[in-house]
């Protein structure tokens, strides 16, 4: 009060400089003001342009393994047909026969005139005798009825009509695909009976052998993945909570806990195939855990997660205010009162995220699983839940390896597939973590 | 001034409620309570006074053991309330706590409704034995909170969305539904404006017909309207004791009188 009263009793002061005008340090301070937040853009643009030809490369190549080219024919079989070829011999030869025939007959009535055998229908189409026999076994009472018959492509047909294989990269020779092959599939495209569905066997199927690759599916390693999570789940989160909370809100304070607290620091930063090794030596060869289980697989990510869990659930126990725990202590509460009725929920948030966080961490691994044998060929879905645990199986990064490393090309396509679904339950995992953030989070 | 008066006051009992003995604190290294003897009476008022870390706030928390959660902190020698030493091993601190409650410098109502708030620490003592008792104490605790008939309506809502003056109220209420015998107040008003300063200051003066209360706080004038003995410490001795119209009219050590008028602190 008093100085501001003082000041105004003398004449007024003259301004030593306008403040219009910049002088030449705040110019200096502007421009490396204004430097520094071009350079934040250029780092987040760079970012950006990398994420953008990240998912644009996964998407173009990934794409195409969820679509599938089938050729669909409307087809009558007579009740006559029917009993001559159930009568015969070689049954699926005389279906195959009627296939070519309708097929043949659809394309002329389309206007496309074309010569081919039964060679060429097998190479592009599969074995379709079978698939038409299977299908009028099961379904007697279309006899006679009209049907759209649909039958999928081979996958070098599926290539063809993609434009990733061209009539100039079929090495000579190759005993899966003729030159003229080209032409009937032109021929079929022509007459519009070859169309583009989605491709539910990647989603359910299995995985196949080489002479297949356009079946292969990544269905059960999804499986393979989901057991383990749970495993990783109902481990890590109980066993890394209950670490903490006695960490963070019990231990004494000395060297010892010191000494944990560094090396579970540690531990998060160890390359994950030392816990393959570990895991390989110790679930596998001492306690004789089934091979190539999830169970083991599960174990060995368990152990890799649990180190992520507890740092997270050990920073949100951490920034629950002191006052909560004093006001707790302060009515009466006993100190595990305190944290589980008032600290522990207004952490849940952190703890949740935390553990997300570490599940998909642990869903994208690969190599702790080429350690314990989770690489393998799993031709064929876990029958029984407990079978889910115990019968060999592989895990989504692990096939998308496997089948990265397989020379065809198709298989290639189905990689990048593979990952697309990865990124998929990734997303929707952290997506999870957002929401639940979200919705539990409570300000005080 | 109006505000330094100083009430008639009767010390209605002298029934020592808490005995402190030759109590010592250290952090570690660092004496912070030196040797304080002090006898708090009970059903009375009773001031901490003195500068920023002497050691008030310190002392306040070992009458009710919340020291135990600093792992550095140590605490010798005795603390008698109703003769029983408090730091002895068989006391267990969750029932000293239940007997000595307290209420914090900064409002920290647990982010819960407000109900709960004050139903909490019942609930865990088994102090109701269904519904409508807890709802009883609740609405008892709110009222001697002097705090019900802003809250009656909308007890569902969260504590934490009260103002400041409302909060530390809830927490005051919240500390008296446990029933405790004594009531530790640390700066229960150094967030608060006036208005809520002497709401809150009127309810500690109806408080002390029940409890025992001791209040650390760092006004002068505060000390002097609600209390009736008051404690003067500096740099962790425990300088003056003594009725509050003497400590504030007429202190027998120079020290405190520097404090009082302002030169030191």
């Amino acid at each position: 009060m008093s100085d501001a009263a003082m000041d105004t009793s003398g004449a007024a002061p003259q301004p030593t400089k306008s403040l219009m005008t910049e002088d030449a340090r705040t110019k200096k301070r502007n421009a490396s003001e204004r430097r520094f937040r071009y350079y934040g853009i250029a780092a987040i643009g760079t970012g950006l342009f990398f994420l953008i030809a990240l998912l644009t490369a996964i998407l173009t190549a990934g794409i195409p393994a969820f679509r599938q080219a089938v050729v669909e024919i409307p087809f009558t079989m007579t009740q006559e047909q029917y009993d001559e070829a159930e009568a015969a011999m070689l049954k699926t030869g005389i279906y195959t026969g009627y296939f070519i025939d309708g097929l043949s007959a659809e394309m002329k009535e389309r206007g496309v005139d074309i010569e081919f055998d039964k060679a060429a229908v097998d190479r592009l189409l599969g074995k379709v005798g079978g698939q038409l026999r299977a299908y009028y076994r099961d379904n007697e009472d279309q006899l006679g009825q009209p049907i759209g018959f649909e039958v999928a492509a081979s996958s070098r047909v599926d290539r063809y009509l993609k434009g990733t294989f061209t009539r100039g990269d079929l090495v000579e020779g190759n005993r899966f695909f003729m030159p003229e092959d080209f032409d009937l599939i032109d021929a079929m495209r022509d007459a519009g009976i070859v169309k583009q569905v989605f491709n539910w066997t990647f989603i359910t199927g299995v995985d196949t052998g080489v002479d297949n690759p356009g079946g292969a599916g990544i269905g059960a390693s999804v499986l393979g993945s989901f057991f383990m999570m749970l495993v990783v789940l109902v481990l890590a989160l109980p066993i890394g909570v209950a670490a903490s909370i006695y960490l963070e809100e019990f231990a004494p304070k000395n060297r010892f806990t010191d000494l944990i607290e560094v090396n579970i620091s540690n531990l998060a930063a160890v390359p994950s195939i030392v816990f393959g090794i570990l895991g390989l030596a110790v679930f596998i060869q001492f306690a004789h855990l089934p091979q190539s289980a999830p169970l083991v697989g599960g174990l060995v990510l368990t152990l890799m997660t649990l180190p992520t869990i507890i740092i997270s659930t050990r920073a949100s126990l951490k920034a629950v205010p002191p006052s909560i725990r004093d006001a707790a202590l302060g009515v009466g509460a006993s100190k595990m009162q305190a944290v589980f009725h008032h600290v522990l929920p207004l952490a849940a948030p952190g703890i949740l995220t935390g553990t997300i966080i570490g599940l998909a961490q642990a869903l994208g691994e690969t190599a702790p699983l080429l350690l314990i044998g989770m690489v393998g060929f799993v031709a064929r879905y876990p029958e029984a839940l407990i079978d889910g645990f115990l019968e060999p199986n592989s895990a989504v990064p692990a096939q998308i390896y496997n089948w990265a490393a397989r020379s065809d090309a198709v298989f290639t396509e189905k990689a990048w597939g593979g990952i697309i679904i990865l990124l998929l339950f990734l997303i929707t995992m952290n997506t999870i973590a957002v929401i639940l953030r979200r919705r539990f989070e409570r300000r005080w | 001034m109006n505000d330094m008066r100083i009430v008639e006051r009767d010390v209605e009992s002298s029934e020592t409620k808490i005995a402190a003995r030759k109590v010592q604190v250290y952090y570690g290294d660092n004496h912070a309570i030196k040797d304080v003897d002090v006898d708090i009476a009970d059903k009375t008022v009773t001031a901490f006074i003195g500068p920023s870390g002497c050691g008030k706030s310190t002392f306040l928390r070992c009458l009710n053991r919340m020291n135990d959660t600093i792992d550095i902190c140590r605490v010798e020698g005795d603390i008698l309330i109703d003769g029983e030493d408090i730091y002895d091993k068989r006391i267990d601190p969750v029932q000293l706590r239940a007997k000595v409650g307290m209420v914090f410098q900064k409002p920290n109502p647990f982010p819960k409704s407000i109900y709960d708030n004050v139903a909490y620490g019942p609930k865990i003592h088994g102090l109701a034995r269904n519904k409508a008792d807890l709802d009883q104490i609740v609405e008892n605790a709110l009222r001697r909170g002097a705090i019900w008939d802003e809250v009656k309506d909308r007890l569902d809502a969260p504590g934490t969305g009260l103002s400041g003056g409302q909060q530390q109220r809830l927490c005051i209420a919240r500390a008296v539904a446990t029933e405790p015998e004594v009531l530790l107040m640390d700066e229960p008003c150094s967030a608060l404006d006036p208005i809520a300063t002497a709401q809150v200051e009127e309810l500690i003066d109806e408080l002390k017909q029940n409890y025992s209360v001791v209040i650390v706080t760092h006004s002068m004038q505060q000390a002097a309207r609600v209390s009736q003995k008051t404690a003067f410490f500096h740099l962790g001795n425990l300088v003056e004791y003594g009725e509050t119209g003497q400590i504030f009219t007429n202190p027998v050590d120079p020290r405190t009188e520097s404090y009082i008028t302002g030169r030191i602190g």
